[in-house]
């Protein structure tokens, strides 16, 4: 395949970008999108010129490290992936394609494609967890759980952080993250001594880093490659709704 | 950087909520609107605009209403700028992302039914608050009952002589009035302008209200305003469609069972009530 990729270079966060465009020829359609791009970063090393950064890491769409706007689409033309899974057999012979980063307030830019997704922890360190006294491990069966509630909440823990709900809504809205994130604990009866306190906790911060609110275009859950679904969202509200009316928190 | 101190939730929510009061004002006139297709010469219509302009709750209501309606519109417009600030830079390729119907374009559809609603509101609500003079309409019984009140002080000589020629000038008046201002069915006198009402009525009659009724039909026989008023609704439509959703959405409502059924409601509510406003426009223009 002949490819020109337009790819946005920007030297640290301070600097002004810019798009640069690069031609590559002979790219096998079974390559992958971050192997195609490994290729291009081989020829400017080979050129003593700076390779574009870029995150990843697993490689196998498990760690949420990776993450490219690729034609106008979070994690490329394919759905329910990561960028690392993404194939070459999904552009066309002689394409053009626009790779960006993440476009967020509280996602700023490393470098090149590389943004700063510390703010994701930060939501979690608000309340993402659960505090558990160490101890005699409980017995398993002594806590009931419905078969069809720790499904839901495996679902939602599915969520690998790689910011392509913010980076394909409209209003780069956290929303999807942070209920998933709620949900997970929501949903099992472990979360619900810290629910109420959770939910307030996660959405001030989410707030005060910048994200925008919801406006229900379901862009995220269109481009999330976990498929994290839109009625986690549905479930933070409600669990905001609860903590801010009933709880004494 | 946050406009007001309210969570995003919050605001939210409130916006929904106001959004869920004014789609049931929506039914309420789109009834009473439905009433000028009816072949009695205006009388349900007028009727109920006497009910809507004249009853004590209707009144702490409208307050309410507009309460409401510039609540959603600054929630809206402080949401929609705030939720513009979390993208400072902007991405060079327009999104690809398949989104529901109508969720990218609300703050323009809304702001164009927050046009109409200026357009709408000089046409009939600004007559009602005097604002801007319209047409008006009298019951004849009780401009009678004023008369003859006036006729009981002429007689045990309570009137000066100015009062004694404005009356003997109004009786003669309303015995040559036209007779397109005479409702002889509905015992009303219509399509009046101020002056008429002083001319045919006295000066210190107060018993007039505007003639919605005659200004609805007017100004339906005016092509461009049934054309503005019928692409409004269009445009009204295209908002609710997302909005009946997203507002079952914020307040937490999402349940595989029934998002179904919201979808069809909303795409139900979304085409009829709209639907409902525009028989009235095309019913004049081409019909009557
Ligand atoms: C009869 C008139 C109107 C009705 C019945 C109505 C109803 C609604 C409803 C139910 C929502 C959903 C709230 C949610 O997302 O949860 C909504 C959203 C919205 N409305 Fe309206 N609306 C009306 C007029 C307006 C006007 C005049 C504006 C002018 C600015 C406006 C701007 C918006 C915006 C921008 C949103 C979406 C906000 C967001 O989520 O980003 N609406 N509307
Ligand atoms: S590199 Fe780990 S998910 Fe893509």
């Amino acid at each position: 395949m002949k490819l020109t990729l337009k790819i946005w270079r920007q030297d640290n966060a301070k600097s002004k970008g810019r798009f640069e465009t690069y031609h590559l020829d002979n790219i096998s359609p079974d390559c992958s999108f971050l192997e195609m791009l490994d290729i291009l970063n081989e020829q400017l090393i080979n050129k003593i010129s700076h390779p574009v950064c870029f995150d990843n890491d697993c490689r196998e769409g498990i760690c949420g490290m990776c993450g490219l706007y690729i034609n106008g689409r979070p994690h490329g033309n394919d759905d329910a992936v990561t960028t690392c899974q993404l194939h070459m057999r999904h552009f066309s012979d002689g394409d053009t394609i626009t790779i960006e980063p993440w476009r967020a307030k509280p996602f700023p830019i490393i470098r090149d494609l590389v943004v700063d997704r510390s703010a994701f922890d930060k939501i979690i360190q608000e309340g993402g967890y659960i505090s558990v006294s160490t101890g005699g491990v409980p017995d398993g069966n002594a806590i009931p759980i419905p078969k069809n509630k720790a499904d839901e909440a495996m679902d939602s823990a599915a969520c690998i952080g790689c910011g392509a709900c913010v980076a394909a809504c409209k209003n780069a809205s956290a929303m999807l993250f942070v209920s998933a994130k709620v949900s997970q604990f929501a949903l099992l009866p472990q979360g619900k001594p810290e629910a109420a306190k959770r939910v307030m906790a996660m959405v001030k911060k989410m707030d005060e880093l910048g994200f925008g609110s919801c406006s229900n275009t379901y862009a995220c859950e269109a481009e999330c490659p976990k498929q994290i679904k839109r009625s986690n969202i549905a479930r933070l509200n409600r669990e905001f709704f609860k903590a801010k009316v009933v709880s004494e928190e | 950087m946050k406009l007001v101190k309210l969570t995003s939730i919050t605001k939210k929510m409130a916006l929904a909520a106001a959004g869920l009061f004014l789609l049931v004002f929506l039914l309420l006139h789109a009834s009473i609107n439905l009433c000028i297709i009816r072949d009695d010469g205006g009388l349900w219509y007028r009727n109920a605009c006497h009910f809507m302009g004249t009853n004590y709750i209707v009144k702490v209501f409208e307050v309410i209403l507009l309460a409401i309606v510039a609540v959603h519109i600054i929630l809206a417009v402080i949401v929609t700028i705030e939720n513009y600030m979390a993208r400072p830079v902007r991405y060079a390729v327009s999104s690809k992302t398949k989104t529901h119907t109508g969720s990218k374009w609300m703050i323009w559809t809304g702001g164009l039914i927050a046009c109409f609603l200026v357009l709408h509101c000089m046409n009939f609500y600004a007559v009602k608050i005097g604002l801007v003079e319209g047409k008006y309409t009298a019951k004849i019984d009780k401009v009678d009952a004023f008369f003859q009140q006036k006729a009981m002080k002429m007689q045990n000589g309570e009137l000066n002589q100015k009062e004694t020629e404005e009356m003997t000038a109004q009786l003669q008046a309303i015995n040559s009035i036209p007779e397109n201002k005479v409702d002889v069915k509905n015992k009303e006198l219509v399509n009046l302008t101020k002056e008429e009402v002083f001319k045919y009525c006295g000066t210190d009659f107060e018993d007039y209200e505007p003639d919605f009724y005659t200004m609805a039909n007017e100004l339906f026989k005016k092509p461009i305003y049934t054309l503005i008023y019928l692409l409004v609704f269009v445009v009204l439509g295209y908002h609710l469609f997302h909005a009946i959703n997203s507002l079952c959405q914020t307040l937490g409502c999402n349940h595989k069972k029934y998002n179904g059924a919201i979808e069809t409601c909303a795409l139900g509510y979304a085409v009829i009530v709209p639907l409902l406003f525009a028989v009235v426009p095309i019913y004049v223009m081409f019909i009557k």
